[in-house]
């Protein structure tokens, strides 16, 4: 199997902006900073509250329901890095953003 | 007889003991359940708790002038005994 | 939602979240269950699963850090008692969760200044 797949087309997100996708049957979220583009699990990792509707700032994503706060790059919740979200590798061809849903 | 004067919660197990512990021993004592409690109350507790260095975990015992937080039988008695 | 139900997800989830950490639910059944009951309870009436042994101020950056599992922001303080302040978790190495002793913030602070 090729783990890579599509998600969206690069011009179809903004600079600091997420956006969640079901990729496989995978709840993902796609989120873009400083150019580059990253994807985690949108389920966070202690009660599955989800990830796309908390706040950014900087590489870090605020989880909605309690606050649990996770750097996107690798998926590390900030106050225990053994916790983690789910982080997959992405990577932009042709002005297409995918994602390898093997980890 | 020392006072005895405890802040609990009426959800927590370890304040249900700490009460038990000293009914069975047929002490007297006064508790608020923090959780039931007025906002009045309620600010309080929490100043009483900090003003000993303390946060809010309950149970919180005073025996005459001393604290105990938790639930700990032998430092219970060994402050009744003092 | 039917309590018993929610107990055994929070169960499931909190399983996840614990372990990596070292800890595991209390071998007491009796406590672990009273405690998840209770976290039901204030789940319904508050919004969240907090801590049963811990009073929220009703600020949100206070209370936050006492939803369960509250492990996280109470590291050094948990692991130096090998349980939680309510004993619903307890070290992986701990087989009678009796012989814990909760330790108070004030006298865990002066244990680590003096240590």
């Amino acid at each position: 199997m090729v783990p890579w797949f599509f998600a969206i087309n690069e011009s179809e997100l903004d600079e600091g902006d997420k956006k969640p996708l079901l990729m496989e049957g995978n709840k993902i979220l796609l989120l873009r900073q400083e150019g580059g583009f990253y994807a985690i699990s949108n389920k966070c990792p202690h009660m599955e509250c989800p990830l796309s509707k908390g706040d950014m700032e900087g590489y870090v994503i605020k989880c909605p329901c309690h606050d649990w706060r996770f750097d996107i790059r690798s998926g590390e919740f900030l106050d225990a890095k053994e916790i983690t979200v789910p982080a997959y590798e992405t990577k932009v061809d042709d002005g297409k953003v995918y994602v390898n849903l093997e980890r | 007889m020392k006072k005895v004067v405890m802040y609990t919660l009426s959800t927590c197990p370890w304040c249900m003991r700490a009460k038990t512990f000293f009914r069975e021993k047929n002490i007297l004592f006064e508790y608020i359940d923090y959780d039931k409690a007025d906002e009045a109350t309620r600010k309080s507790i929490l100043e009483d708790c900090m003003s000993h260095g303390e946060k809010m975990s309950f149970p919180f015992v005073k025996i005459g002038e001393d604290v105990v937080v938790g639930y700990d039988p032998k430092k219970y008695s060994s402050l009744l005994d003092k | 939602m039917d309590t018993n139900k929610r107990m055994e997800q929070f169960r499931t989830m909190f399983q996840r979240v614990i372990d990596p950490l070292g800890y595991k639910f209390s071998p007491d059944e009796e406590i672990v269950d009273f405690l998840l009951e209770q976290e039901v309870m204030l789940e319904k009436e508050k919004g969240s699963p907090f801590c049963p042994c811990q009073g929220l101020t009703g600020e949100r950056e206070h209370d936050m850090k006492l939803v369960c599992p509250c492990i996280p922001f109470h590291r050094e303080h948990y692991d130096a008692m090998r349980r939680c302040w309510c004993g619903l978790y307890v070290h992986k190495d701990v087989d009678d969760p009796d012989e814990l002793v909760q330790i108070s913030k004030k006298e865990f602070e002066a244990s680590r200044n003096k240590g």
